[in-house]
């Protein structure tokens, strides 16, 4: 005990050593509990992405490629499966309740996911937690668009605003369907899962937009084509800013745009989620559906394709029985997939850059360590004086090895209790701007024991890689004895 | 007291102690006269138990040093030997009572011995600066580094004596000091030894020093290898 005193002053005699291996060793702890936690949260984040979803049913392929598309909303699957195979499915006694999902359209990068209002009432994250609305009321109405929270955050969109749908992933500029325009009916409260970058239509809105390979419904009855409807020249409509999109979708009545145009538009009747001040100003403007809109809404057509299924089936014994019959169905190629175990399997891509990141946190300790051990090898000769002088007070050789071993020690634990501290601090200083900015909910926990283990192996292997200097002051203070040597 | 029989120390094969008897008395002041070169500095240390000799003994109030273990004789030492060096004797990051107290920490004994004369460490390491002449009670909480090099090797001497060892080893304590406090300090030393009746052994190569002491010998008479050199 006297002796781990005497280790401690001797260190707090030499500051600016003792804290620069302080501060190396405790940045290089950050690091590595740092990696694991981001480690921890992002395996749990991807594996809430989704859940009460018991398979995924998608056209035949990878099985991680169907989980990419229809989950994380990366990539595209063809959109092949059969609107009937989809009822025909759903209608399988074992099957509970099934959601159809199409893709394949963008909105200012963000995909756009046709699906029906089960969608809602079904599809869950995280610990089976429903999708909820924060702003606005989720909307029967076929051009009705509910969006995501970043989606709403990044492009400022307020519930009635407009939206135009672009053909493609949106990375290169498609063709904007310009002539079915969208209003937002309710804003998705932040799940951190993909659907925080999605934009939510009706399956028949996807379709009526896809209709005759892009073209353009015909005139009702009675009716004229109208020219700002008609967009042969589509090279013109490449890039609209959003104004113009306006002007397309507002052919009929209005000839003076001004701000509160955005809620006339979205003001048919319809929704019920208008701006008051819009309402009552536009009443007599009931709403301007484009002509295509209202052809769509007479046809009504539903998809005769769509890219998933969610589905969630009456007991959890008939998942692997469903999966089979998914798998064998004999009118087109299909494949199923149990999400859980997809997300898993997905995971497993990632092991190798997890192996890769462990192996350099772990070099970083070992830096951080090495860094104590050659500050300490470096004290060595200055402090043989000192040896002597405990050597002749009747200290023995193993209390000088004790010495050093207690300050190589006192250093690393110091240092891993700063970098537990600065670990925390970070963590709470990045939690908010990760959610914020990246959609990534960093959960802020207790050092698991994982932590603990290797921050023991830490403290550890100092004390072992401390035998190198200790090991050599013991030969130091055999030889010298109490001789004091310069 | 002290005995030494036919001691012979070789380092790396190279002989460089060779004394076939040496008898010291208790309460003895001996002057030992030794050149640098002579073996003094080994000498201390087999006296001290550091190193062992390859041949001989040496016996310390009637206990043979070879036939204790090595940390046996770390404890020995620490019960019964002050040591006094040449210069930077302290620990320059203990107080000047760290310093002082410093053996306490090896030697239970030492310590039973300092409380019992003054009840506390602390006032009897002020008794022991007192004593050598540091009156200044506030000096001991001070770092040694802010002290003169008279004041420090008072304070090492203090160390030294601090819970009465029975011997006092010192080497070449007053070669930093200038000549007025070199005679202060060895008859302040002397004084405090007479009193706590501890054998000093005292070595130095200024023989100007020997006429204070009673006894007195030469290293390089006594060691065999260095007359053989000599020769």
């Amino acid at each position: 005990m006297a002796i781990l005193s005497l280790a401690f002053k001797s260190l707090l005699n030499r500051k600016l050593t003792f804290f620069i291996t302080l501060f190396s060793i405790a940045i290089s702890v950050t690091l590595l509990l740092g990696v694991q936690t981001l480690k921890t949260e992002t395996n749990s984040s991807f594996m809430k992405s989704i859940s009460g979803t018991d398979l995924i049913i998608g056209s035949r392929g990878a099985s991680s490629q169907l989980l990419l598309s229809s989950v994380f909303h990366i990539g595209n699957t063809p959109n092949t499966i059969k609107y009937s195979t989809y009822k025909k499915i759903s209608q399988s006694p074992a099957v509970e309740w099934a959601v159809p999902i199409s893709m394949g359209d963008s909105h200012k990068g963000y995909t756009v996911m046709a699906t029906d209002l089960t969608f809602y009432d079904y599809f869950s994250f995280a610990n089976k937690q429903h999708l909820s609305v924060e702003r606005g009321a989720i909307d029967d109405d076929m051009f009705a668009v509910v969006i995501g929270s970043e989606v709403a955050e990044k492009l400022n969109y307020k519930i009635g605003d407009q939206v135009i749908v672009t053909h493609g992933g949106g990375e290169i500029e498609g063709h904007h369907h310009d002539n079915i325009p969208f209003y937002i009916s309710a804003i998705l409260a932040p799940s951190f899962t993909a659907i925080d970058q999605t934009l939510i239509i009706s399956l028949e809105a996807m379709e009526a937009m896809h209709t005759d390979n892009h073209g353009h419904f015909g005139a009702l009855p009675g009716e004229q084509i109208l020219p700002s409807d008609n967009h042969q020249d589509h090279d013109a409509h490449q890039h609209h800013d959003e104004i113009a999109h306006e002007e397309h979708a507002d052919h009929d009545a209005h000839q003076h745009h001004d701000e509160v145009d955005h809620e006339k538009h979205a003001d048919h009747d319809a929704h019920q989620h208008h701006d008051e001040v819009a309402h009552e100003e536009h009443a007599e403007h009931s709403h301007q559906d484009t002509q295509d809109q209202r052809i769509a809404r007479l046809l009504k057509i539903k998809p005769e394709k769509i890219n998933a299924i969610f589905i969630g089936l009456t007991s959890p014994q008939a998942i692997l029985g469903m999966q089979s019959y998914v798998n064998n169905y004999q009118a087109e190629p299909l494949s199923a997939i149990i999400p859980a175990v997809a997300l898993q399997e997905l995971w497993q891509f990632f092991s190798l850059a997890e192996v890769a990141l462990n192996i350099v946190t772990a070099f970083v300790v070992l830096v951080g360590l090495l860094g104590m051990l050659s500050i300490i090898l470096m004290s060595l000769n200055e402090r043989r004086r000192e040896m002597a002088i405990l050597r002749s007070v009747g200290a023995r050789p193993s209390h000088i090895f004790g010495l050093i071993i207690g300050e190589a020690g006192f250093v690393c634990f110091a240092g891993i209790l700063l970098g537990v501290a600065l670990l925390y601090l970070l963590l709470f200083t990045l939690q908010a701007p990760l959610a914020s900015y990246y959609g990534f909910y960093l959960e802020i926990n207790m050092l698991t024991s994982n932590d603990l283990f290797i921050l023991a192996i830490i403290q550890l292997s100092a004390l072992i890689i401390a035998f190198i200097p200790g090991w050599l002051i013991y030969k130091y203070s055999l030889s010298d004895g109490m001789s004091i040597k310069f | 007291m002290i005995n030494i029989n036919n001691l012979r120390f070789a380092w790396q094969k190279e002989p460089i102690i060779s004394i076939d008897a040496l008898s010291i008395e208790q309460g003895q002041h001996l002057f030992i006269e030794g050149p640098s070169g002579s073996g003094k500095s080994t000498l201390l240390n087999l006296l001290g138990g550091v190193i062992t000799p390859q041949s001989g003994d040496v016996e310390i109030l009637g206990q043979s040093l070879n036939q204790m273990s090595s940390s046996q004789k770390d404890s020995f030492r620490a019960n019964h030997i002050g040591f006094i060096f040449q210069q930077f004797n302290l620990i320059p990051y203990l107080s000047v009572l760290e310093n002082i107290t410093l053996p306490c920490t090896f030697s239970p004994d030492r310590k039973q011995k300092a409380l019992s004369h003054s009840g506390s460490l602390q006032k009897e390491a002020i008794r022991l600066l007192s004593a050598l002449g540091i009156n200044d009670t506030k000096l001991i909480q001070r770092s040694v580094n802010e002290l003169s090099v008279g004041q420090q090797q008072r304070v090492a001497a203090a160390r030294a004596m601090l819970g009465s060892p029975d011997i006092i080893i010192a080497d070449e304590p007053t070669s930093a000091l200038d000549n007025d406090h070199r005679q202060a300090f060895i008859k302040i030393l002397f004084e405090e030894c007479e009193k706590e009746n501890i054998t000093l052994i005292f070595v130095s190569h200024d023989a100007t020093l020997k006429h204070h002491f009673s006894h007195h010998m030469n290293l390089q008479e006594l060691n065999q290898v260095s007359n053989k050199e000599a020769l």
